[in-house]
């Protein structure tokens, strides 16, 4: 324990951290599930269990372990697009028993996120989707992909400059931030039948959208009225209202999960910090953080955190505790975006988008190879 | 462990000082109003159909680009000889101008967008003090992207945060 808290402090003085206090990471092993996982029957079977291993060890609530050992047994058939599911307990009752449609892979993902549901009670992100840029064609396109790092779909292919992709909460819609007309437009995106609208194109710069939790509108930093400001607009591009008045830079807006305010990065007092409006106006409230520059913050699904990117020589993830005011540095990278978990985020370093488990400190590189891979954005 | 920990405050204690010592506000640019009580910029013009900052009836450089310190939207004195230079132009010409602002590579990249558009603002607003009509001043911002020079390191930097004109044929 000493080593390992000396080797943390070190790390955090090495890069220079200004952190109000030590970030420290619990990990409490005791709090896994143990289950056991028998390979699935059926003709599917095989390439099913193996995506819901994945699942469940990257959900990071279970151990997986013998039969003998496990307080709960997970076994199952795949075959013919179908994929039938049970998991029971010590006694042999079953607590979930359900059969899903679908490709394995798929239905795999929703078997997941119904054990993490049943056994936790906690939301699943197995059968999520995250978009991201990707610099793989020599310009900034987006992509879909899997929570997982599979199925990379290329969403965009507008040969200048696409950015800043968001998912409507419902997974249906993507919006971004394109330089297709010269200007940066937001683009909505049907993501079923691949059509696209431009729907802000005010004179200026347009960017930055992030949908509110009931899918209806969009914030957003508009530039039209002469300085970069914070605006709520309907989700189809209609009626822009606008939230902030300052001397300084709004960006990067995330909404509360009742839809209620906004936290966003603006730098009217110096380096960007972070501020919480409410979502139909009022005055930005600081948000200390301990941190000379804080952007790009993500709210978790649960409300009880935010999660940004601090500078802290290179760039970090930190995530402030809303309740206790805690602020903690979790890993070196960007653009940090809760997944519907609120336990794990996805980031860029660059090189590759990494999803971590903010419980256990677990970071896994699930995009990488796709050139530069930036603003990773999540569906809940 | 003790000690650790009181080494450890010690070392953060010293870092926050540094860094509240470091982190100046910024200074005032040329918009009028005090802290609290600015309400807005310029509003901009409707765009103009056909024409933005790299199409081909936009002629670029034809003035100097407009140099900015790190993380700074603020136009120097020394800079601000270049926009009386635009000014002085503008004056004698119909045409209209698009302001292209830029950052360099620091910075995340949503941010450095809404830097990039502060920054041909406050050289749009600049302009206007100078008596240019805001009407014919549109602003676009491209964030980090497009450098004036691919390099790292301060040279490449300084030449990247920048403000550039385009004026439309």
């Amino acid at each position: 324990m000493l080593i390992k808290r000396v080797a943390i402090l070190l790390t955090l003085l090495s890069t220079g951290l200004q952190a109000e206090e030590a970030a420290t990471i619990t990990i409490r092993k005791g709090e896994a599930t143990s289950v056991s996982l028998k390979t699935l029957g059926g003709a599917d079977g095989a390439a099913a269990t193996k995506v819901l291993e994945n699942d469940l060890n990257l959900s990071g609530w279970f151990s997986i372990t013998p039969p003998e050992r496990a307080t709960y047994s997970i076994a199952g058939t795949a075959a013919g697009g179908s994929l039938q599911g049970q998991v029971a307990d010590q006694r042999g009752s079953m607590v979930l028993q359900k059969t899903y449609s679908g490709d394995p892979r798929t239905a795999a993902h929703r078997f997941a996120d119904d054990i993490v549901e049943t056994l936790t009670g906690h939301k699943g992100i197995a059968s999520t989707k995250i978009a991201f840029v990707s610099t793989r064609t020599g310009r900034k396109e987006i992509y879909t992909a899997d929570y997982d790092g599979a199925n990379v779909k290329q969403i965009t292919n507008d040969g200048s400059i696409s950015v800043a992709p968001a998912i409507s909460p419902n997974g249906s819609k993507l919006a971004y931030t394109g330089y297709q007309s010269g200007y940066a437009d937001i683009y909505l995106v049907d993501l079923a039948t691949g059509s696209r609208n431009r729907i802000i194109k005010f004179p200026g710069t347009n960017s930055g959208a992030a949908f509110s939790p009931d899918g209806g509108r969009i914030a957003c930093s508009l530039s039209k009225d002469g300085n970069p400001e914070l605006y709520v607009v309907g989700a189809n591009g209609s009626g822009a209202r606008r939230l902030t008045s300052t001397r300084g830079v709004e960006s990067s807006p995330t909404w509360s999960p009742d839809g209620s305010q906004i936290i966003y990065s603006s730098d009217e007092r110096g380096g960007p910090q972070l501020f919480k409006i409410g979502a139909g106006g009022g005055s930005g409230q600081l948000i200390s953080t301990g941190y000379g520059y804080c952007t790009e913050p993500s709210w978790s699904p649960d409300g009880r955190r935010v999660a940004f990117t601090v500078r802290t020589g290179g760039f970090s993830i930190a995530v402030k505790d809303l309740q206790s005011g805690a602020t903690s540095v979790l890993a070196a990278g960007e653009d940090p975006a809760w997944g519907a978990s609120s336990r794990h985020l996805i980031f860029s370093t660059g090189s590759s988008i990494v999803l971590l488990d903010a419980l256990n400190g677990r970071q896994v590189p699930i995009i990488t190879g796709l050139g530069k891979v930036t603003e990773p954005t999540w569906s809940r | 462990m003790e000690t650790m920990k009181k080494l450890f405050t010690l070392g953060v204690v010293a870092l926050l000082v540094l860094t509240l010592n470091s982190c100046k506000k910024k200074e005032g640019n040329q918009f009028a109003g005090m802290d609290g009580d600015y309400v807005s910029g310029t509003p901009l013009p409707d765009r103009i159909d056909g024409a933005n900052f790299f199409s081909g009836n936009v002629t670029r450089g034809q003035f100097s680009p407009v140099q900015f310190g790190y993380d700074s939207t603020s136009v120097s004195d020394t800079e601000l000889m270049k926009v009386e230079q635009v000014a002085t132009a503008m004056k004698s010409m119909k045409n209209t101008v698009i302001i292209a602002g830029f950052t360099d590579e620091r910075g995340t990249e949503e941010y450095n967008r809404g830097l990039g558009e502060k920054r041909a603002q406050a050289v749009r607003e600049s302009l206007i003090s100078m008596g240019v009509s805001g009407g014919r001043i549109q602003t676009v911002s491209f964030g980090k992207e497009m450098p004036a020079d691919p390099g790292s390191g301060e040279a490449a930097w300084a030449l990247n945060r920048r403000a550039e004109f385009g004026v439309v044929k």
